[in-house]
């Protein structure tokens, strides 16, 4: 049980008002944590602080510490976290270019991959293990704007698969997607965490139930209480994630 | 007072909104049918590829429309990086504070400026300090600085116009923000980056006075050798050969303006192709 990302004291603000509460939290290595809540918990204000997306937002200031391997996250290069700690959002975002393109963007960029021929394979590769490419085999050249909502996702998965991360953020990754293509990401999920370390953060207290080995229950910016998600959902300690799991507020 | 009955009003209204907005072709329609008729006898392939001659009452006009031409080139080449790298600062990089406060505050009164005075700044600067001389460049400079605010002005819509999340989704995967604003922003703001540049270039075809004192000459006897030449230009000439030569044959006049008119109405046209066939490769 390594910690990959340790949070101590982390307390979030935009123009002041806080929204996320001295925050002292674990990732373990290879898990899936669920990170479950109303809105305003502060769920995403936690993602986007470990990825530091935002940094670019002038009204954002933060107190306390994050580590990712025992590395200040606000000491190393935020474009280097970035490669390391990768995303999913809620809406997935096709970049407007090819399918092809779309995966092999930020490699290219970023300069991991030298040669054209490493590409393709690169970009089979992560597209089989998102089970996108039987659907786009034939049509990688066309552009990623015209998939359906469900492949999409799924593509923006295999683009962060390209970069090689180290821990997996996801930000209500199937708030948009119907059920099919949610159980698909779903399976996804559980198949990514013998190789990364995931941080899931959803408005669908079942899908933390079926996903997610530990869970984090946020309510108005303040943990509330984390533990095995077999324990949580079935002998929750606090009131108020009772009240929230069994549907009575939220 | 007479009341109207409501669907009388509604009728009344529509016709008087309508006629409004039919006024607005009027003028295009009859700008162009007056020079057509009046100028169209003039044109000709020697009218266009030959020197003036007779005092500038026959001959051609191809040393004024080589010198338009080369002006307006310089003065592109000059504004359209400028403006489109300060759009790319105010639009992605700037802060709100007091200096990005100030440039914005700068940009909206240099497009306040009347075009005669950007002349005389053009003179007193170029021309006189930097000792440039009545030149093509000099021209160039002047009409640039003009341009700027449109070229900031149209380039900073088209980078907004971009959706913000086409950065995050770029940044997110690690990618600085040059490169996300080299490969993802950029490529798709070019199109409407392109078009403000065209039109600009039509409208800067078409000046007179900030050209009157930095670049252009009464007549010139040979075409442009050098960036460093004094030039005839299209504009101005039309204002000579109207004003200042007695017996102008009328049609030498109107077919002067035609050729600038068309000038104009081609780049025009070619902007309005060139956004037409950009939004058809658009991707989103």
């Amino acid at each position: 049980m390594v910690d990959k990302i340790k949070i101590e004291n982390l307390s979030c603000y935009y123009n002041k008002k806080c929204v996320l509460d001295s925050l002292d939290l674990n990732v373990v290595e290879n898990e899936i944590l669920g990170v479950i809540g109303p809105a305003n918990s502060g769920k995403t204000t936690f993602l986007r602080t470990i990825n530091r997306m935002n940094d670019f937002d002038v009204t954002y200031s933060r107190k306390g510490n994050v580590y990712l391997d025992g590395d200040d996250i606000f000491d190393i290069d935020a474009e280097n976290l970035r490669r390391r700690v990768g995303t999913l959002f809620a809406m997935p975002i096709p970049l407007p270019m090819s399918i092809y393109d779309n995966i092999t963007y930020a490699p290219k960029r970023l300069g991991l991959v030298a040669k054209k021929s490493d590409l393709d394979g690169m970009v089979e590769r992560v597209l089989k293990y998102a089970s996108l490419w039987d659907e786009v085999k034939d049509r990688l050249d066309a552009s990623a704007m015209k998939m359906s909502g469900g492949q999409q996702q799924r593509l923006c998965i295999a683009r962060v698969l390209a970069i090689n991360p180290e821990v997996i953020l996801f930000d209500e990754p199937c708030s948009g997607l119907d059920p099919i293509s949610t159980a698909k990401v779903e399976e996804l999920m559980i198949e990514l965490k013998e190789k990364y370390t995931i941080v899931l953060v959803t408005n669908n207290v079942k899908q933390a139930s079926r996903v997610s080995d530990r869970t984090a229950f946020f309510l108005m910016g303040k943990l509330i209480e984390v533990d095995k998600t077999g324990k949580l959902f079935v002998s929750p300690k606090e009131k108020e994630t009772e009240d929230y799991i069994t549907g009575r507020f939220g | 007072m007479i009341k109207l009955s409501p669907k009388l009003s509604q009728k009344f209204s529509y016709a008087l909104l309508c006629f409004a907005a039919i006024l607005a072709i009027a003028p295009v329609l009859l700008i162009v049918f007056m020079i057509i008729k009046n100028g169209a006898s003039a044109i000709s392939w020697e009218f266009l590829s030959s020197m003036p001659k007779d005092g500038m009452r026959g001959g051609g006009i191809l040393p004024a429309i080589l010198g338009t031409l080369s002006i307006v080139l310089c003065a592109i080449t000059v504004t359209l990086p400028v403006g489109v790298c300060a759009a790319i600062y105010l639009n992605e990089y700037a802060k709100d504070n007091m200096l990005t406060r100030i440039i914005k505050l700068a940009i909206v009164n240099l497009a306040g400026v009347p075009s005669v005075v950007y002349g005389l700044f053009g003179f007193g600067i170029f021309v006189m300090f930097l000792k440039l001389g009545v030149s093509i460049i000099a021209g160039a400079l002047t009409l640039s600085i003009m341009e700027l605010p449109v070229i900031i002005t149209t380039a900073r819509s088209a980078l907004n116009s971009v959706p913000y999340s086409f950065r995050e989704a770029s940044l997110s995967l690690g990618v600085s923000r040059w490169q996300t604003i080299r490969h993802v922003v950029l490529p798709s703001a070019i199109p409407g980056i392109l078009t403000g540049a065209i039109l600009s270039i039509a409208r800067i075809s078409g000046e007179t006075a900030p050209i009157l004192f930095t670049a252009a000459a009464f007549y010139v006897p040979h075409l442009p050798y050098s960036i460093f030449d004094q030039v005839m230009a299209l504009p101005y000439h039309l204002y000579i050969i109207s004003t200042q030569i007695p017996n102008m044959p009328k049609n030498v006049i109107y077919g002067t303006a035609f050729v600038l008119l068309m000038m104009v109405l081609t780049m025009s046209c070619v902007a309005i192709f060139a956004r037409v066939y950009f939004r058809k490769r658009r991707k989103w």
